[in-house]
């Protein structure tokens, strides 16, 4: 298919009043540099949303620094150069085409001559008019937003996040409530768009840039798969959106609706960063009496009583004990529940050491930033233990993400208390630094400011 | 019950295992009279099962030396220990290495089969840990396993860990192991649901009884794997749908096999045999989105199962058991009722491929760990002829599992 309306946006258009950039990293492990890019308009099944605001999540930190090959089915060749990173955002889209209108064609006509840079900039084929409801906000934003073909179910100024995750809604997976990963569209770490391969993305000089999970947030335009994007709720902030696009989804989503936590469980979280927290909210909003946060750096004890954590284990401050050892002697025979969120091998396999005998089920959240194996010992499996991992807390996306926003929008969801920082998309590099160092949970980065 | 004031120690024979993988030696035991809450049996045939074999191979801890192996068994009460109220002396039984005592947390939840009050204590009775065999010459302690020792012609259990018996003694003995364990995994653990399909790595007693455990559950695809080419006709005569012979795949895994079998994975891989490298192809031949790979194979445990970290977060997940998730006393009596009801079909009496007498007992682990035989069901002297209820089978009755 062709889309025959809008042309290429160029993310920094002289006569604007705002810059139009996006944060590309050029080399692994080095600061994103601020520039101009150049996003291409949608092809059929996709969206282009203006992302309001995004957040870094530590899978964009874990594949930014990763410079070598990894076997299996996430690998990121060598020297992966000219990405556009991010997966947690919020933003919004628009409609295009809708039913012709004389009295509106001529209106339009009116106006598009009143507005040069809007007549150079929008290019429209006969049939389609835009909304006029969405008219003036566009004009005075001198932005037109688009979708390609074939997509239904949204429009003009919908509030979305997009997902790493795709729901097609239509294959077997998608149809099953026992599954979230998408078969038509799998999950990969690949540098194009889902259905075709081809980036959408190029800089200044006409080079292509690189997809991220074929969402590439820090951009303030990108474009995303029909099946990645979810309407949400206008009522729900922008910053708090943007945590159910991954972190907060992928927490609260594994305690509830992935482990099932009950009333008077204990739960065991290795690793108190965005997700390890969130995990606790979910657990916390599920009952469970006794919430275990394990975490190297002191600072998260105080904060993890904020987020319902009721222990807390620094595996530096134990002497000859093991974390496992701990733990099975605090809940009087290992935890209900464990659950990694860090994405180490080692704390893997102590996490499933932790569980109980006759029930434990360990939770594995974390990539694993070697994409090394972890270890089971066999006998202790035998003991009626259970490991089970997942993508996004077993969460569907366009299924469970409002669900999850309804939660937090009648108060018994508590998301605010994850946002501890923000910066301008200038200032990204800002972001890096400070989760880096272990000093923010989830720090906004506005396109906007 | 009053005290019994008969209770007196009983000489007997057993089979002893004294060096590992060393042929068992017939001696003269003393069996201790129970204590409280401890039953002694005197059994009537025992099987084995090659967990018992795994455990006679292997050098250190958790084997002990000198030891009666042996855990599959029906036997009759010969007296109780004090407050013993369940059963009562003349009663046949099926002792069982997985306790239910009825009281812990475990016992109460049905998330669980694995008792906290009872748990196993390595060599001795689960209350105090201590022996009640000894060498009839010397007096030496000998060392349980696993709470039964059924390789001696009297034993002593804990009343926690016996069900009573109620159908042809050498059915009941299988229940008291590896069709429990097969059967129960398809059922409680994977929960096989109609159209399923499933994997199970190993056709040995306790996978093919995985396999009738699936095939009773409707799952629409049985897939068993074997290095025994022979194991294909009695996999198919138990209900596998196909056979993989890991050697004749023309250099190709057996998950790939598997996943072009099935469109991508099996809805459930069962490991059968003991080996963490296959428990590992198992998780790999599991399907995305919520494959289950289920570990009952006992392994001598020197490797731990490597799990590639980043495939199990495309919603798959491991489970193992013990027993196949069943609580033997609410249980067992459950699948004896399956293999009375015909309907069923738990074809119970297939998996008895020869029978011998305790004097033979090194012949049984000739044959298993030669691949030879599925269950060797070895009477005690006098068992058959008096107790036998069901019509005496001849010694080998041609099964496809034994070599030529």
């Amino acid at each position: 298919m062709e889309d025959k309306c809008p042309e290429p946006i160029h993310c920094k258009v002289p006569a604007a009043a705002r810059r139009r950039a996006a944060a590309v990293c050029r080399a692994a492990g080095e600061p994103l540099t601020v520039e101009e890019v150049v996003v291409d308009p949608p092809r059929a099944y996709e969206l282009r949303i203006k992302i309001v605001c995004t957040s870094l999540c530590h899978s964009d930190v874990t594949f930014w620094r990763m410079k070598v090959r990894i076997a299996g089915p996430i690998s990121f060749p060598i020297a992966r150069v000219r990405v556009i990173f991010g997966h947690e955002a919020f933003g919004k889209c628009s409609l295009l085409r809708f039913p012709f209108s004389v009295l509106l064609f001529e209106n339009f006509c009116a106006l598009a001559e009143d507005s040069a840079w809007f007549g150079l900039h929008f290019k429209f084929h006969e049939k389609d008019v835009p909304n006029p409801d969405f008219l003036w906000p566009v004009i005075r934003d001198r932005v037109v937003e688009s979708v390609g073909e074939h997509v239904e179910g949204f429009a003009a100024g919908d509030s979305v996040v997009p997902t790493f995750l795709s729901q097609c809604s239509e294959c077997t997976d998608c149809k099953s409530s026992r599954s979230n990963v998408c078969s038509k569209y799998r999950f990969a770490v690949r540098p194009g768009m889902p259905r075709d391969d081809t980036t959408r993305f190029r800089d200044a000089g006409g080079s292509p840039l690189h997809h991220f999970l074929g969402v590439s947030s820090f951009s303030e335009y990108t474009v995303v798969d029909v099946t990645q994007v979810v309407k949400v709720d206008p009522a729900l902030p922008p910053p708090t959106a943007c945590l159910l696009s991954c972190g907060a989804s992928t927490g609260v989503g594994a305690a509830w609706k992935l482990a099932k936590v009950e009333p008077g469980s204990s739960v065991a979280i290795f690793g108190l960063g965005a997700v390890g927290l969130a995990v606790a909210e979910g657990a916390r909003i599920c009952g469970a009496s006794k919430i275990i946060g394990v975490d190297l750096n002191p600072e998260k004890d105080e904060l993890g009583k904020k987020f319902g954590v009721t222990h807390f284990i620094n595996p530096k401050e134990l002497g000859e004990k093991t974390v496992s050892q701990v733990i099975i002697e605090m809940t009087d025979g290992g935890a209900d529940y464990c659950f990694e969120c860090i994405g180490l091998a080692a704390l893997m396999s102590d996490a499933f050491q932790s569980s109980r005998e006759g029930w434990g089920k360990t939770i594995i959240l974390g990539v694993e930033m070697h994409g090394a194996p972890f270890s089971i010992p066999s006998r202790e499996i035998l003991h009626g233990k259970c490991v089970m991992g997942s993508l996004f807390g077993g969460v569907k996306p366009k299924q469970d993400i409002p669900i999850l926003a309804e939660k937090y929008l009648n108060k018994e969801l508590e998301l605010d208390k994850f946002i501890t920082h923000e910066v301008a998309l200038k200032d990204i590099n800002t972001a890096f630094d400070l989760l880096l160092q272990g000093k923010s949970l989830r720090c906004t980065i506005w396109m906007d400011k | 019950m009053e005290e019994n004031t008969e209770k007196m120690p009983i000489r007997c024979k057993a089979a002893m295992s004294k060096v590992a993988g060393e042929p068992l030696e017939m001696e003269e035991v003393e069996v201790a009279p129970p204590r409280a809450h401890e039953v002694r049996i005197r059994i009537l045939c025992t099987s084995l099962c090659h967990t018992d074999v795994t455990f006679w191979r292997m050098k250190d801890l958790p084997a002990m030396y000198p030891s009666i192996l042996g855990h599959e068994a029906t036997g009759v009460v010969e007296s109780v220990g004090d407050g013993v109220v369940e059963v009562a002396v003349g009663d046949t039984v099926v002792p069982v290495f997985s306790a239910q005592c009825g009281d812990c947390a475990d016992c109460l939840s049905d998330r669980s089969n694995i008792c906290s009050g009872l748990p196993i204590r390595p060599g001795g009775m689960p209350r105090d840990g201590r022996s009640r065999f000894s060498f009839a010459s010397t007096g030496e302690p000998i060392h349980h396993f696993i709470s039964v020792s059924s390789f001696s012609e009297y034993t002593v259990v804990d009343v926690a860990e016996i069900v009573p018996g109620g159908i042809p003694h050498e059915m009941a003995c299988l229940l008291s192991c590896c069709v429990s364990t097969g059967v129960g995994a398809a059922w409680k653990v994977a929960a096989v649901e109609p159209g399923s399909s499933v994997a199970v790595f190993g056709l040995g007693a306790v996978g093919l009884a995985v396999t009738q455990g699936c095939r009773m559950h409707g799952a629409k695809r049985i897939i068993g794997i074997d290095l025994n080419p022979e194991k294909r006709e009695i996999g198919k005569r138990l209900g596998i749908t196909d056979f993989i012979d890991p050697n004749g795949t023309d250099g190709r895994t057996v998950s790939e096999v598997i996943k072009e079998m099935t469109g991508g994975g099996a809805d459930y891989c069962f490991e059968c045999i003991g080996s963490t490298s296959v428990m590992a192809e198992a998780f790999k031949s599991s399907r995305m989105g919520w494959g289950k790979t289920i570990v009952l194979g006992v392994s001598n445990d020197v490797a731990p199962i490597s799990i590639p970290s980043h495939d199990i977060l495309r919603g798959r997940s491991v489970v193992g058991s013990l027993f196949g998730g069943l609580k033997p006393k609410t249980d067992i009596p459950i699948l004896a009722q399956m293999y009375l009801d015909k309907e069923l079909e738990l074809a119970l009496e297939e998996f008895v491929t020869h029978e011998m007498g305790f004097d033979d007992i090194n012949t049984a682990l000739e044959l298993l760990t030669q691949g030879k035989c599925l269950r060797c069901i070895i009477w005690m002297d006098g068992a058959r002829e008096k107790e036998n209820v069901v019509k005496v089978k001849p010694k080998e009755n041609g099964r496809a599992c034994e070599a030529a």
